[in-house]
């Protein structure tokens, strides 16, 4: 094996440990991340992300049917806690398509502040003029 | 039976007259709260046939409203203007009663009326099916048109005004009717004293000059004092026919107000009964100063002639009367039966007596009652069951001698 000069060791050292300090960089950054997000965003908009209808539509469409904050939030959580056909607002052939939901993975608490932030984010109260 | 009428016996009885007020003002206030009560029918019926004639307008309103919150819900957030209209106001309200917009004047809603009146204004309220954006109820507002109340209130109070009056007519006579049988007997009892009045004349003059005339020193002691009580019975007689004469036919005398002593008058009259309140033992306690009255002489005898005999006729044997006469009042103080506390100035109605123990007519204080009436004098009476009765006359100013 043929001795390397001492001048490239370093060079080899220095590429190293500046591969270590981005990986470091990155874990904190993605970390960092991931604490600034609520539970709202982690775990309701990277599915809605890619479904045909937007949380937007989706929220003035409970709007029409419950009307209130409290029986809006009461009836999609109930509807997310226990998803089925009947208490679905989607139509038929959305269903068919893409059928119903899965059962939320959220517990209660996590579930509630979700339902919070979507209230907060699109009620109209604040907003009309 | 038909009853003749005359001047001096057709006019109401105080009580009759006052009956004749009480049943009036009753009469009125009853029709004036049937009025009233009518009067707030037909206001509301009123109001409602302006709410049904709003009605259609205001529902339009909502539905025009309701078309344009769904094209709204719709196009939010890309619009966010809450629609509005230069014909009215309007709100949204949530499920829960919470407000999501609203542009109204008036503040004040009511969840439980779709249409009713607040301050100048009229909201109606409309349940929505589909709750767009949220909304499950709308509220329109319009400004009230108010000349419907004026009309209103005017009608009430002109037609309210003329059945009153033409109500009162009725009643007027419908009472003069109910007391014409009352009328009737009191004017059949007026005739008839006037008519036996006339008769008593002649025999009691007789009697009183031939008892004067009479020698009494060749009488026996014991006729003399049957004599004595012929002539107390016949001047009670005499004293029920003055008044019975005034009474009936005071009204073809020519009044003569003059000044009168009636420190002399009183000594005259009691000096007169003396024979009658000796009979009972009754004693008389004069305590009488100088004092004027410009009044009838035959008036103001019948005063006082008719409140010496009553003090007299109800007194206890053995009692006493107290005549103070004073510049300014006299009165005459009895210690007899008294008259019960809550009815002493009905004594002085006629054919009222103080008690059915003693006889009479009950026309005596009446008289007493319509001469201080006519001279504008105060009379006063107080009373003590089973201790006495005094009656007490105010002189009015000018009219006596103070």
């Amino acid at each position: 094996m043929l001795e390397q000069p001492l001048e490239l060791i370093l060079k080899k050292e220095l590429l190293v440990s500046k591969k270590i300090i981005g990986a470091g960089l990155l874990i904190s950054m993605s970390f960092f991340a991931s604490a600034n997000t609520n539970v709202y965003e982690r775990n309701c908009i990277p599915c809605h992300r890619y479904q045909p209808a937007s949380l937007e539509k989706l929220f003035m469409e409970y709007l029409k049917t419950y009307s209130g904050e409290l029986s809006l939030k009461g009836a999609l959580k109930g509807f997310l806690q226990n998803p089925t056909e009947k208490n679905s607002l989607m139509n038929d052939k959305f269903i068919e398509n893409f059928s119903v939901k899965d059962k939320t993975i959220l517990d209660e608490k996590k579930l509630d502040e979700a339902l919070d932030t979507y209230w907060e984010l699109y009620n109209v109260k604040n907003k009309l003029k | 039976m038909l009853v003749s009428k005359n001047k001096g016996t057709n006019l109401l009885r105080s009580s009759e007259k006052s009956s004749l007020v009480r049943f009036l003002a009753l009469y009125i206030v009853l029709v004036t709260i049937l009025l009233l009560l009518l009067g707030i029918f037909y206001y509301q019926s009123q109001e409602k046939l302006m709410f049904a004639e709003q009605r259609t307008t205001l529902s339009n309103h909502a539905n025009t409203q309701v078309k344009a919150l769904k094209h709204l819900h719709y196009e939010f957030p890309n619009s966010t203007t809450y629609p509005r209209d230069g014909k009215f106001y309007s709100a949204i309200y949530d499920i829960e009663g919470k407000k999501v917009f609203s542009t109204l004047k008036n503040r004040d809603i009511n969840f439980e009326k779709e249409i009713y009146r607040t301050g100048d204004s009229i909201h109606f309220l409309k349940s929505l099916d589909d709750y767009y954006l949220g909304a499950k109820y709308l509220f329109i507002e319009v400004q009230e048109d108010l000349s419907w109340r004026d009309e209103t209130i005017r009608n009430i109070i002109t037609f309210g005004t003329l059945t009153l009056i033409v109500l009162g007519i009725f009643g007027f006579f419908f009472m003069k009717i109910f007391l014409r049988p009352m009328k009737n007997s009191i004017m059949l009892l007026d005739d008839f004293i006037k008519d036996t009045t006339h008769e008593l004349n002649t025999p009691i003059s007789a009697i009183l000059a031939n008892i004067e005339m009479m020698d009494m020193s060749t009488i026996t002691q014991k006729n003399q004092k049957k004599l004595s009580r012929i002539n107390i019975a016949a001047k009670t007689v005499s004293h029920l026919y003055q008044d019975l004469t005034y009474l009936t036919l005071n009204h073809n005398r020519v009044t003569k107000d003059e000044w009168i002593d009636l420190k002399q008058l009183f000594q005259d009259r009691v000096d007169y009964f003396a024979i009658l309140a000796g009979s009972k033992k009754i004693n008389f306690e004069l305590d009488l100063k100088e004092a004027t009255l410009f009044i009838d002489g035959v008036k103001i005898a019948r005063v006082m002639d008719n409140l010496i005999s009553n003090a007299i006729k109800y007194n206890k044997r053995n009692g006493n009367i107290f005549i103070v006469l004073r510049k300014n009042y006299l009165s005459i103080q009895d210690t007899g039966i008294g008259i019960e506390s809550d009815k002493p100035m009905e004594i002085f109605e006629r054919y009222t007596r103080f008690n059915t123990s003693e006889g009479g007519f009950g026309i005596g204080l009446n008289i007493v009652k319509s001469i201080i009436e006519e001279y504008k004098l105060e009379i006063g009476v107080e009373s003590i069951v089973n201790v006495g009765t005094t009656i007490r006359i105010d002189f009015k100013k000018g009219t006596s001698s103070e």
